[in-house]
């Protein structure tokens, strides 16, 4: 079994990485010929990168578009990260120079009842594609799948939490060997199982899926554009040095 | 000349992880030996459940009295087995680098709050010591 996962986690890693990498290639060489803002809009870069960074940190045009898809939304991410940080302690050395940010009580704790608040957002999101008639008109399979895949993660991670607890230590030397080719035993856990299997699975679709909308969001022209079409003519790159980029060009 | 740059960032990643790369072993929590071959309860369920005895030990205690040899999960009897001894044989506190409480709960970032209120080393009737006349 361990070196089940150990073969798993190794190939459903590459598989992310690479499938990601290739994915974010894409969508840089994608052009944007038009200049498509939606205002109100900044007017110069710094003011981009700001209106950016409310888009990633508060979802602010999800707030302005859908009060319940961003509330639910939302507690699901802000859970997601704080989950994540804690769930560093597994890969990060305790000699590292970066561990008293992780081994501190207030990231443990608010990473461990971040859980929770997963969890009820995740629910809402489920029950809105259910009992939202115009939400449940438009969803695919793949958006139901999606949602219990990563709820069944987060229960299972809550289960072994809050209920059943695993040999945690053992867990680490799995992780940390799987990082320096030095294998180790996995504990046994039903829960381990289910949750390290079905994160296996979802870093392998990850790069196919929804999911990138993760850095799908940094390359919306509607988002990360200036709005300053007067003061500089926006020219897309493959148009440049065509003879269509002159003043007079069209 | 891409890939050479995503592998050197690939292996700053992991040095930044703990420089762990170097070595072939993986670092495992280091601790005195405690006294004795066997613990209250097998060592598996010990690693996964301790905080919950202890817990559950606590509250018996402190809401039925249940204190001394009935009290199975105590705390006291924890440090009894398991503290260290320096040079000169005296305990030494069990939450402190290197000991048997600290050397795991700090591997996991586990933070341990039991010694704001309880004392890190046996006191001076510890049970180990009247039965078995071990430090």
């Amino acid at each position: 079994m361990s070196y089940l996962f150990a073969i798993l986690f190794y190939v459903s890693l590459g598989i992310f990485a690479v499938g990601l990498a290739l994915k974010i290639r894409q969508y840089w060489n994608t052009p944007a010929p038009l200049k498509i803002p939606t205002t109100p809009a900044p007017t110069t870069q710094a003011g981009v990168v700001f209106r950016m960074f409310r888009e990633v940190v508060f979802f602010e045009s999800l707030f302005r578009a859908a009060k319940w898809t961003w509330i639910f939304g939302w507690m699901f991410h802000l859970g997601l990260a704080l989950a994540f940080v804690r769930h560093l302690r597994y890969v990060v050395s305790s000699d590292a120079f970066v561990w008293p940010l992780i081994n501190n009580w207030l990231v443990q704790f608010a990473g461990q009842y971040a859980s929770l608040m997963m969890l009820v957002g995740l629910l809402g999101l489920l029950g809105r594609r259910i009992l939202v008639d115009r939400v449940r008109y438009i969803s695919a399979p793949s958006d139901y799948l999606m949602l219990i895949l990563i709820i069944i993660i987060t229960v299972s991670g809550i289960m072994m939490s809050f209920v059943a607890p695993i040999d945690i230590v053992g867990l680490k030397a799995f992780m940390t060997g799987l990082m320096v080719l030095d294998w180790q035993e996995l504990p046994s856990s039903v829960f381990l199982i289910i949750h390290l299997g079905l994160v296996a699975v979802l870093a392998i679709i990850f790069p196919f899926s929804k999911l990138l909308h993760a850095p799908g969001v940094f390359f919306s022209p509607t988002r990360n554009q200036v709005d300053n079409p007067r003061e500089k003519r926006h020219i897309s790159d493959w148009a440049k040095n065509s003879g269509l980029d002159s003043a007079d060009g069209v | 000349m891409k890939a050479v740059l995503i592998q050197l960032l690939l292996v700053g990643l992991m040095l930044m992880m703990g420089g762990a790369v170097a070595s072939d072993r993986v670092s495992l929590p280091k601790y005195p030996q405690p006294v004795g071959d066997q613990c209250v309860e097998p060592t598996d369920i010990m690693r996964r459940e301790h905080m919950n005895f202890i817990t559950h030990q606590r509250d018996e205690t402190v809401y039925k009295g249940i204190r001394g040899i009935a009290a199975r999960h105590s705390l006291k009897d924890c440090i009894d087995c398991h503290v260290g001894y320096d040079a000169q044989g005296r305990a030494v506190p069990i939450n402190s680098e290197g000991q048997f409480c600290e050397s795991c709960h700090n591997y996991t970032a586990v933070s341990i709050d039991c010694f704001g209120c309880h004392r890190t080393t046996p006191d001076e009737v510890s049970k180990v010591r009247q039965f078995t006349g071990k430090p």
